[in-house]
């Protein structure tokens, strides 16, 4: 009986998935999956859904879809939704990072990407810079990671050039929220393409 | 026994299922929350978010019916590689804003770096249409403005101001704007008096040109970037705000 209980409590213990990611691998790691997501998008033979389905693979893997949806539509805001609601955001926002992530698939030609550095900011944060050169030109990308509760590095925003994903999202749905209620904010989650629609 | 393990196993399958999305993440989140709060809307001051939001509807609709189908009719006509000459060209041209906002900055190497590629460019590279200073040589251009000048110097951004046609920008740089347009050499096109609010025509159209060229060869990038927005103007201010407070600390 007492097996069964520690089974019991040990599979509630274990709910996330095992993989967690450690701070000394978090560039081998990233490397590998860069590496491979740009095979990926180099074979042209692969069909365009198939092809996000395999990166996508990669990506949840690293990526904290629900944390990133609590940041964006921040704190306050996400502990007054009914937990239904908040299920139905984070699902939509992740539709939402995931569907403009695809559309940058397209542009993609053979830019290299490579890791620059690796900082620990603090005890729990960890910022990934890479570059990506085109053209001779180079944009820097940083992943940002952050300790989860099982110890294991995620990431939780990326910052482009500059400019945050996360804060971008944060200042729209704080715009959106001061003049709409929620119910119009999921709406307009769910029509991506709604604000500029294909004039060709 | 066997109702308390099941009662148990099936409070361990609610609560795998909740954990995703109810678990302990908020509290442990505060300074997560913390880092993106210092741009919050609540305390953003925004005195022209009014007019701003009609300006970046007007400028959008601008881009979407005008720029872009000329940029594209254009891209059609000429093909990419002398577009990126006349890319060149052109930033080549821009060498006296580069070189003395670098020098404002006390940045003398990169002073000294575009002094080079401005001789090596316009001699080599056949008047500055091929970029051989970075191609060959590795020499990049250092981008810096007064608006990041006057940043440098700790002048904070003021209020964000959407600009006819050329889009966001914000008190400091739109004076960075006008300073720079004394050393833009566009501006002095067919132009004795140095007084540029009787700049040309030429000048004008010189402009208009530079504009549809570069955004010929961007049209792509534009286009899947605004795509992201959900609400284009605090989308484009806050893409924009960063994007300089990162230019300025490097």
């Amino acid at each position: 009986m007492k097996r069964i209980f520690t089974l019991l409590l040990l599979s509630l213990l274990c709910t996330s998935p095992a993989m967690a990611l450690e701070e000394q691998n978090i560039s081998s790691f990233m490397q590998t999956n860069i590496d491979l997501a740009t095979t990926i998008l180099r074979d042209k033979k692969i069909q365009k859904t198939e092809r996000s389905e395999k990166l996508f693979a990669i990506f949840d893997l690293i990526f904290d879809y629900n944390l990133m949806a609590q940041l964006a539509i921040g704190g306050k805001q996400w502990s007054s939704l009914a937990p239904e609601k908040q299920v139905e955001f984070t699902k939509l926002f992740e539709m939402k990072l995931k569907n403009s992530y695809m559309e940058k698939l397209d542009l993609y030609t053979d830019e290299k990407i490579v890791i620059k550095n690796l900082e620990k900011i603090k005890d729990t944060r960890i910022h990934l810079t890479t570059h990506l050169m085109k053209n001779s030109e180079v944009y820097e990308i940083i992943y940002k990671f952050y300790k989860d509760k099982n110890g294991s590095w995620m990431i939780y925003d990326v910052d482009i050039l500059g400019v945050s994903i996360i804060q971008t999202y944060r200042t729209q749905f704080a715009d959106i929220l001061a003049k709409e209620p929620f119910e119009n904010l999921l709406e307009r989650l769910k029509k991506p393409d709604e604000l500029t629609p294909k004039k060709q | 026994m066997r109702f308390i393990l099941a009662c148990l196993l099936s409070v361990s399958l609610l609560s795998a299922s909740n954990i995703k999305y109810l678990g302990s993440d908020l509290q442990s989140n505060g300074d997560l929350e913390a880092e993106f709060n210092t741009q919050n809307s609540e305390n953003l001051f925004d005195p022209l978010s009014g007019y701003n939001e009609i300006m970046t509807s007007i400028n959008d609709h601008f881009y979407e019916y005008l720029l872009r189908p000329t940029a594209q009719g254009y891209a059609y006509i000429v093909p990419e590689m002398a577009r990126h000459g006349v890319s060149n060209f052109f930033e080549n041209l821009f060498f006296p804003i580069r070189f003395v906002n670098n020098l404002l900055q006390l940045k003398l190497h990169n002073s000294w770096e575009e002094t080079e590629r401005f001789v090596l460019n316009s001699t080599m590279g056949i008047l500055g249409f091929r970029d051989v200073a970075g191609e060959e040589l590795g020499i990049k251009a250092h981008d810096e403005d007064l608006g990041q000048t006057l940043g440098y110097y700790g002048v904070g951004s003021g209020f964000h101001v959407v600009l006819p046609l050329l889009g966001p920008s914000n008190v400091r740089d739109i004076v960075g704007l006008v300073g720079d347009a004394w050393l833009n050499p566009i501006n002095y096109i067919n132009d004795n008096d140095p007084d540029l609010f009787n700049s040309s025509g030429e000048s004008l159209a010189v402009t208009a040109f530079y504009i549809v060229n570069k955004t010929s060869l961007h049209v792509k990038e534009y286009d899947s970037f605004k795509k992201d927005a959900i609400e284009l103007y605090p989308f484009l201010r806050n893409a924009y705000e960063s994007r300089r407070n990162k230019l300025i600390s490097e």
